[in-house]
């Protein structure tokens, strides 16, 4: 399977009387997007402005933040059970509209909708596009379509959900679509094809396990995460790390989703890091599982157990790298299915976020198993904030949102999108001192 | 800057063993050890004042010579304080970190010592001040005043004091968040390879073990026990009258059952941030089995339901907190005559 991410990167983006991509400069037609988007009855109205890094500007709250990507014409699905018929993803050419992004703004109340709550029922995901939060952000340096959709009023909340993910995929796929028949200013080539290859039997096999979802939260059923589907009931499914990178693996819904975004889905740091390496003939990289953190005891230890039944006799791995959902209770999955590798031979190492309140090393320490010794803290940013810059704009799904984020005099760092990520990509480290 | 320094009688030059019942003696100026550490500490610093106590004495008197001390340092004007080396004396090390900790809160001024690690006095007072890792070589006397002095000198002139291991103190279990140079992903892929190569590699978490809790006896007869109910899912009658945060809960609540068969939905809700709440709201008994607990009481199988239900929410709660309500909770429910707990988790 051989994936080919062409790259496009977009120097300057703005709204013009019709869409393409000229060079660098992408043009888009809002008119145009706003009746695609429309298409779906559920919406009354979508709002759409393009905002960049420095512009004083807060967008929230934030649903999810998706990098625009289309496939070449016939070179296959573009977010396969969700905007395509379902076929495998991760193969062919895929363009990529590099520094950009579209960010979905969900109108809801967190708190206000169960099995969508905020956990502290404060603010939820803020995008902030200046100042040192900006910096902070793995998006502040990104050009953002800001989309934010309005459902008629008697449309029921899962199905809302379902429309603003609708939308977040069909505006990512419209602006990448200028792309198809362009030549691209660079292209990565992802294939694992000849890991048995002569040079390559020495090498150690290294696979990853990551948690797409945390049950603790339950779903909605028309929920989609992987090739559209809501993962009720999934065991850990292995998977191509071509299809996780293209399309097939979405972030579920949670206003406690911190630190989870499709663009890290899209980017994911932990396989492409893996790539690397692969490429670098340091390893070979086995492949990767999908999996869930577990509502039920039994569903634990089923999935735990399969996961690493996976890592060991199907893709024969000597070590893994396994990570969680966001949240406390997904690391007692990320930590049993680590201890059954270690018992099975396998190497692990883990990576724990931590949220404790009183910053005491002791309230991190979650868990403690011997040999699963190797573990990666990534700070939940509990103890990070800034004082909120007054903004010339704010983007909100709702007045009242609008005006909260208008009058914010501080900025929680666990709100801000992009800055304590669960998928790898933050830098952001708890430190003990 | 004017510092005041504390010793033990052996350090202070006035005997061994049989003169660790001394008590607090005064003197002007720097005292043995103390005339290195006016050097390490450089120009312009001087030990106006040495306090040399016994280290029986001061094991035996803790809260007399914390509090003379540290008056003695606030007589003294000092804008530093330090105590030991203590190296592996144990009453020594507990004595330096009780008026070191007394200084540093009551007078808001810099206090440093220095003990190795096995010393009591490090697991007694890592978390309030700063230790010096002394190691227990006492022929290493000026490295270690040079360590105490560079930190205390950084200390003193509110400087920003950087990781233990690159200061040389004993870790004092706080967390910190940076931003550092290499995403997670790198470091996790790169302590891998550390891991399956044999080679070293540093866990960002401290690894070690907790306390496991000991299986209490067995009921002997639970058709005679008392039996409760407690629960850390969150459960309140509805309005959540003692306000318990969905997160972070400080407060816990209990709540009556008296004469109750069953709960009725509606009638209660759940404070609890870390799951979906909805099928406990549905029926409350899936967290807190009142109806089959009652049948069995009926049945004889227990003796009796305790009339009131404990509640808490345990969603990212800090162990301190929690070992702090789970002793509250055990107190109500043994002067209750509570004789078991049914505990629920979610």
């Amino acid at each position: 399977m051989t994936l080919t991410l062409a790259n496009h990167p977009i120097t300057a983006f703005f709204a013009g009387p019709k869409t393409l991509l000229d060079g660098s400069r992408l043009q888009v037609d809002l008119e145009e997007l706003r009746r695609y988007l429309l298409e779906d009855q559920r919406l009354e109205s979508v709002d759409l402005e393009i905002v960049g890094p420095g512009d004083s500007c807060r967008v929230g709250y934030v649903f999810d933040i998706v990098e625009p990507r289309a496939k070449e014409t016939g070179a296959g699905p573009d977010f396969p059970g969700i905007l395509s018929p379902i076929a495998a993803a991760g193969q062919g050419t895929t363009h990529v509209l590099r520094g950009t992004a579209v960010a979905v703004v969900d109108g809801g109340q967190p708190g206000g909708e169960r099995g969508y709550t905020s956990r502290r029922g404060g603010i939820a995901k803020i995008l902030e596009m200046s100042g040192p939060p900006s910096q902070a952000s793995s998006y502040g340096n990104l050009r953002h379509l800001v989309v934010v959709p309005h459902p008629h009023p008697e449309v029921a909340r899962h199905s809302v959900l379902n429309a603003l993910r609708l939308a977040s995929v069909k505006a990512s796929v419209y602006l990448a679509r200028t792309a198809q028949g362009k030549t691209p200013d660079s292209t990565q080539v992802f294939d694992l094809d000849g890991a048995g290859e002569d040079g390559r039997k020495d090498l150690p096999r290294v696979a990853y396990i990551g948690q797409i979802h945390g049950h603790q939260h339950g779903t909605e059923v028309d929920e989609n995460i992987l090739y559209g589907g809501n993962t009720r009931g999934m065991l850990p499914v292995p998977l191509h790390p071509n299809e996780w990178l293209d399309g097939a693996v979405v972030v579920s819904y949670s206003w406690g989703a911190r630190g989870l975004d499709t663009y890290f889905h899209q980017n994911h740091p932990i396989i492409l890091d893996l790539y690397r390496l692969h490429e670098a003939k340091e390893i070979t990289f086995a492949g990767v599982v999908a999996t869930t953190s577990s509502g039920q005891l039994d569903e634990l230890n089923r999935n735990c157990m399969v996961a690493a039944q996976i890592v060991k006799h199907t893709f024969k791995a000597d070590g893994v790298i396994i990570t969680k959902y966001a949240g406390g209770a997904p690391h007692s999955d990320m930590f049993e299915t680590a201890r059954l590798c270690e018992d099975l031979g396998i190497k692990t190492a883990i990576m724990v976020s931590d949220t404790a309140p009183d910053r005491r090393a002791e309230s991190a320490a979650l868990m403690n198993i011997p040999g699963v010794d190797a573990v990666v803290n990534v700070s939940e940013a509990a103890d990070i904030s800034w004082p909120a810059p007054a903004v010339e704009t704010v983007i909100a799904g709702n007045p009242e949102v609008e005006t909260l984020l208008a009058d914010l005099k501080e900025l929680p760092g666990v709100s801000v999108c992009g800055v304590t990520n669960n998928q790898g990509a933050s830098r952001l480290q708890s430190i003990i001192y | 800057m004017r510092v005041v320094h504390y010793l033990n009688q052996f350090f202070g030059g006035i005997g061994g063993e049989e003169q660790a019942g001394l008590p607090p003696e005064i003197r002007p100026g720097a005292v043995g050890p103390g005339r290195l550490l006016e050097q390490v500490l450089g120009d312009g610093t001087q030990v106006v004042t040495t306090i040399i106590c016994g280290d029986n004495y001061a094991a035996e008197n803790v809260q007399e010579v914390t509090a003379m001390v540290t008056q003695q340092v606030k007589e003294a004007q000092a804008e530093l304080f330090v105590a030991g080396p203590c190296f592996q004396a144990g009453r020594y090390g507990t004595a330096a970190g009780a008026v070191c900790a007394a200084v540093q809160e009551d007078l808001g001024i810099p206090a440093v010592t220095a003990m190795a690690g096995e010393n009591p006095g490090v697991d007694l007072y890592r978390e309030s001040i700063y230790i010096v890792d002394s190691g227990d070589d006492v022929s290493r006397m000026r490295d270690v005043l040079a360590d105490m002095a560079r930190l205390a000198n950084k200390l003193a002139a509110q400087g920003v004091i950087g990781r233990p291991a690159d200061e040389g103190y004993f870790s004092q279990g706080k967390l910190r968040s940076e931003f550092v140079e290499n995403t997670a992903a790198r470091r996790l892929t790169g302590m891998l390879l550390s891991k399956m190569r044999g080679e070293a590699f540093e866990a960002e978490v401290p690894i070690k073990s907790i306390e496991a809790v000991p299986a209490p006896p067995p009921v002997p007869d639970m058709s005679r026990a008392t039996v409760a109910i407690v629960t850390d899912g969150g459960l309140v009658p509805k309005g959540n009258p003692d306000q318990i945060p969905r997160a972070f809960a400080q407060v816990w609540g209990a709540y009556s059952i008296d004469g109750m068969d069953s709960l009725q939905a509606g009638e209660y809700e759940v404070a609890h941030g870390g799951y979906d709440n909805r099928p406990v709201e549905q029926d409350p008994h899936r967290l807190v089995p009142v109806d089959v607990l009652r049948q069995m009481e009926l049945d004889g199988l227990v003796g009796k339901l305790h009339p009131e239900f404990l509640s808490t929410t345990g969603n990212s709660n800090p162990l301190e907190n929690s070992r702090r309500m789970g002793r509250e909770m055990a107190a109500r429910l043994i002067e209750a005559g509570v004789d078991s707990v049914i505990l629920t988790s979610t």
